[in-house]
């Protein structure tokens, strides 16, 4: 630490050759996603029909469109547009990865290939996600009649599952609380070598910084779900492997956000603690640690209460908690009871929400 | 710290070619050479980003210099890591403009965190300092004419007054040099002698040797005994106050510059 500045040659000549790369890697990208989605649109709208002789499903037209042709298209079109960038304006990908070039910063969006490339890329990405997520306000508005047997029946909850529901609650709100508990001194430790401005001091830091950044990374991708799948057959079915499944999930996000945290704090308090001789250890107890503690605070009552909300879900495939009564009785179309559970489950949250609130709002 | 020479034969400090060039290629420091001896007030001038702050922290490497060489008392400071380093950082306090406390811990852990190179690692991880340290760290409060705020938060106090109690932290260093970087241009006008006065205590009282960047020339004619000028990160002039005059001063600032109306010239 305090050793952050090492210089190293800095051959300009590759490193701009990388960055050329990486621009028309992004642009090749992003053209090919603007041509499949114009033909996508077109298809769409060409009224064909398929072999059955009904109109193409989203999925169907996904099937048909040609990706490799698009890619090949993109790439050349890509290259083209960055080899005569001064005639056409910088294109998106070099805009991104070298920015945008001093004589078209004052450039109206209207006046730049680039700005119109934008727009229809935008526009073309609401009317491709419209046919593929198979939106259909006609059917929204019209065929409300079988769904309104569940919304009478959450509107009449029934008693018979309170006494259960009150006592898997309690469960749930445990579970969430030992979850979030336990993680928070791993979290706590592995947020200091995954802090970015902790770690440019030499070879050792860089490599732990990395090791553990991907280490989180992998495991904050895995769904808190999945987790539960794999500790139930662990330690089998119960509270215990829904605690383990959000005690992974959440040292992964909460070492995330506390390493963000970390990398925020003012140096100078570092600087003087320092410069002061103490040892690496002093210097993050007081020049760190101080300026962390409240955010951290915050992060793990907010993780708290997203655990509870998560809890529910981990109880469905038998994490406990009252998920795991709540999935039979969705089964067998016993709305009242589900509606008893759910509320329940609504009104813990919704009273966890504005408990953590205020006292994150007393920390910060 | 037998390791350091008898310090009338030494200077205090010694840079030797001195230069610093950034990541990114740009260049605070070239070329400085520098003797700074022992008990001297020294002030460097300079235009902001002339390498004052640079040269200040390349001195008890908070910045590693790219180039030359730094002895402390004797010690080549640029030649030590880890332990050792640190051990020769415990003789170097430094000022900062910013006062960098920590604020939201108290005036007096504030004041103790000065002791952190001499104290046991463990106790002072959970904030226990012996009880000698605390007071000694009260009477460096009382120097500074804070003893009374021991236990507020440090943010709780004005500028002028988190600055000294960052003296007192120095102080409580116990060093044989104070690194003050532009420990005033942060504070209000009326309050700059009020700190300034503390530092030059230090000096005079503790034989301490002070290095401390300054902006405002007649701070320096009232404080300094000696001060040097950067310029783009070379050291364009050395010598005493009294030598201070217009052509210095345009040498200095560039062509442009005009001196304040109450520098006297």
């Amino acid at each position: 630490m305090g050793n952050e500045h090492h210089l190293s040659p800095r051959p300009a000549a590759w490193r701009e050759n990388i960055s050329r790369a990486q621009a028309v890697a992004l642009d090749a990208t992003l053209i090919t996603m603007a041509m499949l989605m114009a033909e996508l649109v077109v298809v769409a709208f060409s009224g064909r029909r398929g072999p059955t002789g009904l109109l193409f499903s989203a999925e169907q037209i996904l099937d048909l469109l040609h990706y490799g042709w698009a890619a090949v298209g993109a790439l050349v079109l890509a290259l083209i547009w960055n080899l005569f960038y001064r005639r056409l304006g910088a294109s998106p990908g070099r805009a991104l990865v070298l920015g945008i070039p001093e004589w078209e910063r004052d450039l109206e969006w209207t006046h730049t290939l680039r700005g119109w490339f934008v727009a229809v890329f935008i526009e073309l990405t609401f009317f491709a996600g419209w046919l593929v997520t198979e939106l259909d306000l006609l059917t929204l508005f019209t065929k409300f009649t079988k769904a309104a047997d569940i919304v009478r029946g959450l509107m009449h909850p029934s008693s018979s599952v309170l006494h259960e529901g009150l006592v898997l609650l309690v469960q749930t709100i445990f579970l969430a609380f030992m979850a979030t508990a336990f993680a928070i001194p791993v979290a706590f430790v592995l947020a200091f070598p995954s802090a970015r401005n902790l770690t440019r001091g030499s070879a050792t830091a860089r490599f732990a910084y990395t090791v553990s950044r991907t280490l989180m990374n992998f495991v904050r991708a895995v769904e808190p779900l999945v987790w539960a799948l794999i500790f139930i057959s662990w330690v089998g079915i119960g509270p215990f492997a829904g605690v383990l499944a959000l005690w992974v999930h959440s040292v992964a996000a909460l070492t995330k956000l506390y390493s963000e945290q970390i990398e925020s704090i003012d140096t100078g308090p570092m600087d003087a603690i320092i410069a002061t001789g103490a040892s690496t250890l002093q210097v993050l107890r007081y020049g760190v640690v101080p300026q962390v503690i409240p955010p951290f605070l915050s992060f793990t009552i907010y993780r708290w209460d997203i655990n509870v909300r998560m809890s529910t879900i981990i109880g469905f495939v038998g994490g406990g908690g009252i998920g795991y009564i709540l999935k039979p009785r969705v089964d067998l179309g016993e709305w009242g009871e589900v509606g008893t559970l759910v509320l329940l489950i609504a009104g813990t949250v919704w009273l966890m929400d504005i408990i953590s609130a205020k006292i994150r709002e007393r920390i910060v | 710290m037998s390791a350091i020479p008898d310090p009338v034969a030494v200077p205090a400090v010694r840079l030797e070619n001195l230069g610093m060039v950034y990541p990114g290629g740009v260049r605070a420091l070239e070329g400085v050479d520098l003797e700074v001896q022992d008990g001297e007030f020294l002030a460097i001038l300079g235009l902001s980003g002339s390498g004052k702050s640079t040269l200040l922290r390349c001195i008890n490497r908070l910045i590693d210099p790219t180039e030359g060489k730094v002895w402390i008392f004797g010690t080549e400071i640029t030649a030590l890591s880890g332990g050792a380093l640190r051990r020769l950082r415990r003789q170097i306090a430094m000022i900062f403009q910013q006062f960098n406390l920590v604020r939201r811990q108290t005036v007096l852990t504030n004041v103790l965190s000065g002791a952190l190179g001499r104290t046991r690692l463990l106790p002072s991880l959970v904030v226990s300092f012996p009880q000698a340290e605390r007071e000694q760290a009260q009477a460096s409060l009382d120097r500074v004419g804070l003893g009374d705020r021991g236990g507020s938060r440090a943010d709780a106090l004005s500028g002028g007054q988190q600055q000294r109690v960052a003296v007192a932290r120095a102080l409580m260093q116990e060093p044989r040099l104070i690194l003050a970087d532009e420990p005033v241009a942060s504070l209000d006008p009326a309050l700059r002698h009020s700190v300034m006065r503390h530092i030059e205590a230090l000096n005079r009282d503790e034989g301490m040797t002070v290095i401390c960047s300054l902006h405002d020339i007649d701070l320096v004619e009232r404080y300094a005994t000696r001060m040097v000028a950067l310029r783009d990160g070379r050291l364009v002039w050395e010598g005493r106050a009294d030598d201070f005059n217009r052509d210095t001063f345009r040498e200095i600032y560039g062509e442009d510059a005009e001196p304040a109306s109450n520098t006297g010239f």
